[in-house]
């Protein structure tokens, strides 16, 4: 039996750190941990008690936060591989991507101006997604090789990807606000 | 006859022995207390059979409080001293309410207090004073009729209430003298009531339209888990802005351009009695009493949905937002629970219905719903039903930030990151020998500090001086299970505990807490002392019950015998310390106490996720599929 704040996070859920997870799995043994510590089953069992119960209740719910999401789940393993991210240098990306994403950014911000600006929302969304697919499978690849290098590439591709689909899902919402009103 | 149960002395003498606890629903325009009896939840009702407890507080020249439906009674004769929908006011400044304000009848003092106090003709009041009122009457109501003593409460907020505005409902708790067992979301306090009703799983919206405020949570239920996906909202819309639109048309239609208070209230109950009764008929008659004579006006319902039109699809935009913030389409959506009394709206139910493609369910009383949802969890956080297999994992409605150069605001923690949640945050100095640093923590979407709300100032001292750069200040966030900030920090390298000083830029100081504590018992001759002496004694019981209960447990299997006996030394220390009664040796005597038993609590916290690991079932996994 280990201490709870000595695991990483895929240990956590006593899972293999990898970039595949199955979240039926990572958030059916979420909920059970949480049964385990949340602070409500101490309400009454003193402060020391209630804080520790915070403390790991938090743990856990980072974790998961992070394991959740396929973004933040690659920016993790990279940690656990031994690489400073959080104070990275080195933001090199290939021209080929760099060029897309100035060309999809130009797209974004001219899908007003198209003739039916939801369905051009959704057309380049698919596109985004698609693409990221494809970056992802790339990462699990390149991370079990151990090519940390390329593995972090494509993680920094990830991000940038990840940024597009939320600004392509705020242009929607806004359309959408307008269309209503 | 039967023979005694004499227990061993120090133990508790009824492990199982049914705790009082009670779920509040502290509403804009309406309060209930319920509670579980006999496994079955129901609401309290007055001595006249009444559940629904009016939240209105009236104050009169001899001091006396009247609380309830006598004192919605006199609201449009004497305006300036009946307080109504005082949740609206909860945790605001002075200068949020300048635009509040015009609607409102009361005249405000701005003192010292970063608190706004009502002039009544009984003093002047905050808005957590009044609130308190109204719970006290609440209490009062629910230990006559259980019979004894409450153990705690769980107290309902709207998801989309910020820190400022939970902080002020813990305080008027606190003055109430009721103990927090939990602050709870009031829709996940309806889907409470709702799963556990229907066993439902999957994914439910619910949609918590009130007097004053507007709330929406997508949650997912999954045996006895009720984990909010997402939750969104407007915590200044409701019902009150039905009213405020059909007395906008009044005016307009009858040519009203100088409102006294009176006639404004006469106009606003004009307004409400015409929104209930279009619930049924599709024309109403409205008729005032006008200096220059009666007059009457026809409402439609076609017109009023016209005029409530916006409203509702403000509403609706955060039903999409929410959506969106959960991963979750709408057709995933399995049903859409309709809470609060404008629920009852007509053009409400049919648009909510459109925009979900699903016809929402109404099945049980949107007025109820939530008290008896707050009911059930109290039920459990009292420790009644150690088996009821239920958990509520709770979101932060709005993001955290801190202020940054420029008036920017730095996200900490996103809107909708499960509850409860730590982050550190590292800082540097950028002078040599600096000594100090001053952080503003602001809660809200926007870019923008001055669009965000402000919580809280605080100033890091005592840092070692060095070189610029070279100091390294963590500062941690921690929100708790009610939803509630709390900050800390410390130097790293030198390990030096910066002292904290928060100052909540809206919200009252303990200080002010403690002298309203005061205040109120100096009526009823309340002795400080003995208050804080039984405080501490009934903490004592709950400490010692509780280790007693682990030791049981698994104190074999977990400690030493010389870890046992240091316990076992600090416990008695503690029963003998109870029985002299000081308040302030019990205090450390418990803090003893609690610290002995501090890596015993960890190692059976460890070994029950060991357990819960090990106790995972493949079968579990295959059937969430």
């Amino acid at each position: 039996m280990s201490d709870l704040f000595s695991k990483n996070y895929f240990e956590i859920f006593n899972l293999p750190a990898s970039f595949d997870v199955d979240i039926n799995l990572l958030t059916s043994v979420y909920r059970n941990l949480q049964k385990e510590v949340h602070p409500d089953r101490f309400v009454s069992s003193g402060e020391r008690q209630s804080r520790m119960a915070v403390q790991m209740a938090s743990l856990i719910n980072q974790a998961f936060d992070t394991l959740k999401s396929p973004v933040s789940r690659a920016h993790y393993l990279l940690k656990l591989a031994g690489m400073d991210i959080d104070h990275e240098q080195d933001t090199s990306m290939d021209m080929s991507f760099l060029m897309e994403q100035i060309e999809l950014r130009e797209q974004i911000e001219s899908v007003r101006s198209h003739s039916d600006p939801l369905s051009e929302v959704d057309r380049l969304l698919k596109q985004v997604k698609e693409q990221m697919k494809t970056v992802m499978q790339s990462f699990a690849a390149a991370y079990q090789q151990k090519s940390f290098d390329n593995a972090h590439e494509l993680s920094r591709k990830m991000q940038f990807l990840n940024k597009n689909i939320q600004e392509l899902d705020d242009v929607a919402v806004a359309i959408e606000d307008e269309l209503l009103d | 006859m039967a023979l005694l149960q004499i227990a061993e002395p120090g133990q508790s003498t009824a492990p199982h022995q049914h705790r009082l606890a009670v779920g509040i629903d502290l509403g804009t325009t309406n309060s209930l207390v319920a509670t579980v009896r006999s496994g079955q939840a129901s609401t309290l009702a007055d001595d006249q059979d009444r559940s629904i407890l009016p939240s209105v507080v009236r104050y009169t020249a001899d001091k006396e409080v009247v609380v309830g439906h006598q004192a919605q009674d006199q609201a449009i004769t004497d305006p300036h001293n009946t307080i109504v929908s005082v949740k609206r006011l909860m945790g605001r400044a002075v200068q949020d309410l300048k635009t509040l304000s015009q609607h409102l009848p009361y005249q405000f003092v701005a003192d010292d207090s970063s608190v706004p106090r009502i002039k009544t003709v009984a003093g002047d009041f905050s808005a957590v004073e009044v609130s308190a009122e109204i719970l006290k009457t609440l209490k009062v109501r629910a230990e006559k009729s259980l019979g004894g003593d409450l153990v705690g409460a769980v107290i309902t907020v709207p998801a989309y209430f910020d820190d400022a505005q939970r902080q002020a409902t813990k305080d008027a708790a606190r003055l109430a003298g009721l103990n927090v067992l939990r602050l709870l979301n009031e829709p996940t306090a309806a889907a409470v009531a709702y799963g556990l009703d229907s066993g439902e799983e999957g994914v439910v919206a619910i949609y918590d339209l009130g007097g004053g405020t507007f709330d929406v949570s997508i949650l997912r239920l999954n045996k006895g888990v009720f984990e909010v996906l997402s939750t969104g909202g407007d915590s200044a819309l409701g019902g009150d802005d039905f009213d405020l639109a059909i007395a906008e048309w009044i005016m307009t239609e009858a040519g009203i351009t100088e409102l006294t208070s009176s006639l404004n209230r006469q106009i606003i109950s004009a307004a409400c009695s015409a929104k209930e009764s279009l619930t049924e008929l599709d024309t109403v008659t409205i008729s005032l009493d006008l200096d220059s004579g009666k007059r009457q006006l026809e409402l439609t319902k076609l017109k009023f949905n016209k005029l409530v039109d916006s409203l509702i699809t403000k509403t609706l935009t955060s039903c999409r937002r929410a959506l969106r913030d959960a991963g979750i389409e709408k057709q995933d959506i399995k049903n859409i629970v309709m809470v609060g009394g404008s629920t009852r709206v007509p053009a409400v139910r049919e648009r909510v219905a459109e925009f979900f493609n699903t016809e929402p369910l109404v099945n049980i009383d949107p007025d109820k719903v939530v008290a008896i949802g707050a009911s059930l969890q109290a039920d459990i956080l009292a420790g009644n039903n150690q088996d009821g297999d239920l958990l509520l994992l709770d979101v932060i409605p709005l993001s955290l930030g801190i202020e940054t150069m420029g008036g920017l605001s730095e996200k900490i923690i996103h809107r909708n990151t499960p509850i409860p949640v730590t982050r550190a945050q590292d800082f540097t100095t950028y002078k040599d020998g600096q000594t100090a640093l001053a952080v503003h923590v602001v809660q809200g979407e926007r870019e923008l500090v001055s669009d965000c709300r402000s919580l809280a100032r605080f100033e890091l001292r005592g840092i070692p001086p060095m070189v610029a750069g070279a100091a390294r200040i963590r500062v941690t966030y921690q929100v708790d299970a009610d939803g509630l900030l709390s900050v800390s920090s410390r130097e790293e390298t030198s390990g030096v505990e910066a002292s904290v000083v928060v100052k909540p830029s809206y919200g009252l100081s303990d200080n002010e807490i403690e002298g309203m504590l005061r205040d109120s018992m100096d009526h009823a001759e309340y002795d400080m002392e003995a208050r804080k002496l039984r405080e501490e004694q009934v903490e004592a019981d709950r400490v010692i019950e509780a280790i007693d209960a682990a030791l049981i447990a698994d104190g074999e299997r977990l400690l030493s015998a010389e870890e046992r006996q240091q316990i076992d030394k600090s416990r008695s220390r503690l029963t003998e310390v109870r029985k002299a009664g000081k308040a302030e040796d019990i205090k450390q005597a418990v803090n003893e106490l609690e610290k002995t038993c501090e890596s015993y609590i960890a190692r059976r916290m460890n070994q029950s996720i060991h357990d819960a690991m090990a106790g995972h079932k493949i079968d579990e996994y295959i059937s969430d599929k």
